[in-house]
């Protein structure tokens, strides 16, 4: 069952914007993906958050476009929208019936090339606002919410860029001023730092006509600084442990560990691993904690792909009540030890390679979902191509590759336990001393910590404005 | 600072629209009365399969409460000839994702798989759905998982504002006021005999519809539905139009007490209409102006102009009888007071007066211009013509539902703002830090108040 082959062309403005496009005329729809190379990896100590936070000023108008006018325009035309904001970038997307395909394309220009002309104080105080209600309806008011930004905290050295997490501090929200913004804008948002795909029911030579129409004037940054060295040894070099006790209901224990960057192909084996592992009824960690032991209320295992130095994997198990939680643990690790030690049966490998494969033939059917792979693989890698190699590179991994990297990933010196316990019975527990592990243990409580919240749980990445409900 | 050199201020004008029809239904009755109905997508290889029964939570009796969605659940825990293990493997091996589930209306079996293996896929659909074992092991630990569930949802601040909202606008005599998978003190008892009871009364042909999109052929899929489901007999459970009574006779305030907690969850609203309700296309296109679009007057007010939340919302949940209609929002602590002050101001002025001509555009060139971008994959096609299915809607509804949103006037909008929305007589649910905004409420006078203590967290040690 082939996946088929995106067919696309690849240039480059004469100001450095890169330019994809593939047509698709299945149905009257086209999507646009804009990227810049700019995430919370180029955010500096002091200004943690101001990349989503600049995000956000992005929709609050442009020379020719009022506040939030980017969305209504949008929206009016039978559009869907959003922008995103993640370590290693920044996205801003439209889906448009395709007869107001320009109309996109016109805002991304607008707004690349004029936002400083409607940039107010009083539309970046607001947005400050509408930020921290995002952090705290995210993150601080959500049990288990700081999950994954303690788990980074862990797996990258306090001067990693990774370290910190997107949605940033309260603290430096509050900080960041106009020039912040202007400083920011003028740094990273020019176009040779992007990257602009377009998929659907378009033209090629009309769509080039309009990027060169809206975007040609713009100027390249030619000085974009550099990303400091991010590089990371494999190991985290040390067993680390926090237990946090928090008003949650139930203890819940979470781990991460070091993982190969994105783009190298341990990566992708670590990936078809996780499927295994936790990706269903008959899948490992599922099977033995919620189903054979019926010690965890439910499991789970993924990566954090990322391209500067080392990416994670990291997971949880919610443990039952009655349970203790050092019993989930060493269930939890010892299926990843298994893995480790013995590679997977061909069954187990022939059925996550045809889960694989049926996701990616769904997932590549949306022209949204084509855009904003072909934006990504071209910012990231410079490859856009590998929208059609991918998957290949999914199914050739081999089960004693899976065992290579299980055994390389999961072990005791690199990696981070972190233990939510329920206020209740928090106190207790930490006076009898769970705190056996061998690594050096920390304990806070979760109400005296500052807000250092954030999470990138469900969806890996910080959302803007979700779409609109009825 | 004056606009960059060349840079072209002049918005474009929209290209000629590209006709879109939605894709071409096939349907078909089999002699056991179910309703196959199949939709060609050229060049969709990747098949969107599922059997919608009409029968939910809604028509169960109330002292088994959550069995209909427990029965769904339990629909994949083994068959009468394959465990658990083994049937999840076979979808696995396909590479075909199985999903079942249960809601207040309908029942939903259904997988995602690649069109050259859809019959094998759909003969393992027919084995869980027509075959279940609902083994007494299986049945028991999905019971706990729920339980711990409703736990954890105590827990969650967004997931008690839900609950506690829908408690507080329906009658004890509706369904709608506990959670479709049910409460604990119902779902705790519930054994694999309560689930083989609801299988039998309410899974059955007469009442059920195959929906299958994608890249296929009508005719052989209809062969399949025949070889598959032909046989198929039972069921047939009358449904019912559940109870909606509402309790909410005059506006009150109902605070659910959380301490130290950052920010205040927000529910306004009331019983509001069902899915057949005449007024769908207008209610549709009013909840979009009040909180459905990103510049709805809610977010407008709310978020952009007042900083409040990260999002304020509006809308009706449409279900077989009158499902909550609510306002939503979660606030900082400290604005709590004020953001009720500005909700209530929303919800009497989309009654005061009609909507601008551009609000009226807007809604109705959305909700006509993204009907495309909704049904560009098989998935949602199925989905949506289930849902017609499970509504006894026309068949014709695809075909007629942008022209009925064109036709909505600003006089429609106002009509029915006045007709269904009530901010003199609805639920005002918050749960938040009381302490904090607990005077200022006072003082607002806004409805009466009555606070209930957050409920401890479960003990821990009790299975």
């Amino acid at each position: 069952m082939p996946v088929p082959v995106v067919e696309f062309s690849d240039e480059r403005l004469p100001n450095g914007l890169r330019l994809i496009v593939a047509e698709d005329h299945v149905a009257p729809v086209a999507a646009v993906h804009v990227w810049y190379n700019v995430g919370s990896k180029h955010e500096v100590p002091g200004k943690t958050g101001f990349a989503h936070l600049f995000e956000h000023v992005m929709f609050q108008g442009s020379a020719n476009v009022g506040k939030s006018e980017h969305m209504a325009l949008v929206q009016a035309a039978g559009g869907t929208l959003n922008g995103t904001t993640w370590l290693d970038r920044t996205n801003y997307f439209e889906t448009m019936p395709s007869h107001h395909l320009e109309l996109a394309l016109w805002l991304e220009a607008d707004r690349l090339g004029t936002l400083l002309d409607a940039l107010s104080q009083e539309n970046l105080d607001n947005q400050r606002d509408v930020v921290k209600n995002e952090k705290r309806w995210s993150y601080d008011n959500r049990p288990y919410g700081t999950w994954i930004h303690k788990l980074l905290g862990h797996a990258y050295p306090d001067w990693h860029p990774y370290h910190h997490p997107t949605i940033g501090s309260m603290e430096d929200l509050d900080a960041a001023s106009l020039e912040d913004v202007r400083h920011f804008f003028e740094t990273y948002y020019a176009p040779n730092n992007a990257v602009i795909s377009v998929v659907g029911d378009c033209d090629h030579d009309q769509v080039r006509a309009w990027v060169d129409r809206y975007f040609g004037p713009i100027p390249a940054n030619p000085d974009i600084p550099p990303l400091p060295d991010m590089s990371l040894p494999a190991v985290i070099g040390e067993e680390k442990r926090e237990t946090v006790v928090d008003r949650v209901p139930l203890p819940r224990i979470c781990f991460a560990f070091r993982a190969p960057a994105f783009g190298d192909p341990r990566l992708d084996a670590l990936d078809l691993a996780t499927q295994l592992l936790s990706g269903g009824k008959s899948s490992r960690l599922h099977r033995r904690l919620v189903r054979d032991e019926r010690i965890a209320q439910d499991v789970m295992i993924g990566t954090l792909p990322a391209v500067g130095g080392a990416s994670v994997i990291l997971g949880y198990a919610t443990v039952r009540p009655g349970v203790d939680p050092a019993v989930v643990e060493s269930a939890y690790l010892e299926e990843l030890a298994k893995l480790a030690a013995e590679a997977p049966s061909e069954d187990e490998m022939g059925r996550a390679r045809a889960l694989t494969e049926a996701d990616e033939l769904g997932a590549l059917s949306r022209v949204e979902e084509r855009a904003e792979r072909l934006s990504m693989y071209a910012t990231l890698f410079n490859d856009p191509g590998m929208v059609n190699t991918i998957l290949a590179r999914y199914l050739a991994v081999t089960a004693e590759q899976i065992r290579e990297i299980a055994q390389a990933v999961f072990r005791a010196d690199n990696r981070v336990v972190l233990t939510y316990l329920p206020t209740a019975i928090g106190a207790e527990a930490l006076e009898g001393g769970t705190g056996d592990g061998v690594g050096p243990e920390s304990t806070v409580d979760a109400a005296d910590e500052a807000p250092v919240a954030a999470d990138v749980a469900d969806v890996a990445e910080t959302d803007d404005e979700g779409e609109a409900d009825a | 600072m004056s606009p960059r050199a060349g840079m072209i201020n002049q918005r474009p004008v929209p290209g000629e629209p590209r006709p879109y029809e939605f894709p071409t239904t096939i349907r078909a009755t089999l002699p056991n009365g179910l309703r196959v109905i199949v939709t060609p997508m050229a060049g969709r290889q990747l098949i969107a399969a599922s059997l919608a029964i009409r029968s939910g939570a809604a028509d169960e009796p109330a002292e088994i409460g959550g069995a209909t969605v427990l029965a769904a659940r339990g629909l994949t825990e083994g068959t009468e000839v394959r465990d658990a293990i083994a049937l999840t493997e076979a979808f696995e091996r396909l590479g075909a994702s199985m999903h079942a589930e249960a809601g207040w209306d309908a029942i939903s079996a259904g997988l995602d798989v690649p069109a050259s293996r859809l019959e094998p896929a759909l003969e393992l659909l027919a084995e869980v759905v027509r075959r279940p074992s609902f083994p007494e092991s299986e049945v028991e630990r999905l019971r706990d998982e729920r339980l711990n569930d409703l736990i954890q949802a105590k827990a969650d601040p967004r997931r008690r504002a839900d609950d506690a909202f829908v408690s507080s606008i329906y009658a004890p005599s509706s369904p709608y006021r506990r959670p479709a998978g049910g409460s604990p003190e119902t779902v705790a008892r519930l054994t694999s005999a309560d689930l083989r009871t609801i299988h039998a009364a309410a899974y059955g042909p007469g009442t059920a519809a195959l929906l299958v999109a994608g890249d296929v052929d009508p005719d052989a899929v209809i062969a399949m539905a025949s070889r598959l489901f032909g046989d198929w007999t039972g069921g047939r459970a009358a449904v019912t139009g559940p109870d909606a009574t509402s309790a909410v006779d005059a506006r009150f305030v109902r605070v659910v007490d959380r301490p130290g907690a950052v920010q205040s969850e927000i529910r306004i609203g009331h019983p509001g209409l069902a899915r057949r309700h005449p007024d769908y296309h207008a209610v549709s296109v009013m909840s979009m102006i009040l909180g459905g679009l990103f510049n709805s007057r809610l977010m407008s007010n709310l978020r952009e102009a007042k900083g409040y939340t990260y999002g304020a919302y509006a809308g009706f949940d449409l279900r077989r009888s009158a499902g909550p209609f609510s306002a939503r929002a979660a606030v900082n602590t400290e604005v709590t007071v004020p953001s009720i002050g500005e909700f209530l101001i929303e919800l009497e002025r989309i009654r005061e007066a009609p909507p601008t001509e551009a609000e009226l555009q807007a809604a109705r060139n959305y909700l006509v211009g993204v009907f495309p971008l909704r049904f560009e994959t098989p998935g949602p096609v199925a989905g949506w013509l289930g849902g017609l299915f499970i509504h006894d809607l026309p068949d014709d509804e695809p075909l007629h539902y942008r022209s009925a949103i064109e036709a909505v006037t600003a006089d429609d909008v106002l009509r029915v703002a006045r007709e269904h929305v009530h901010p003199e007589r609805c639920a005002i649910v918050l749960v938040g830090d009381h302490e904090k905004f607990g005077a200022d409420l006072e003082a607002a006078s806004i409805a009466p108040v009555d606070v209930v203590a957050d409920e401890p967290e479960a003990p821990v040690g009790v299975a």
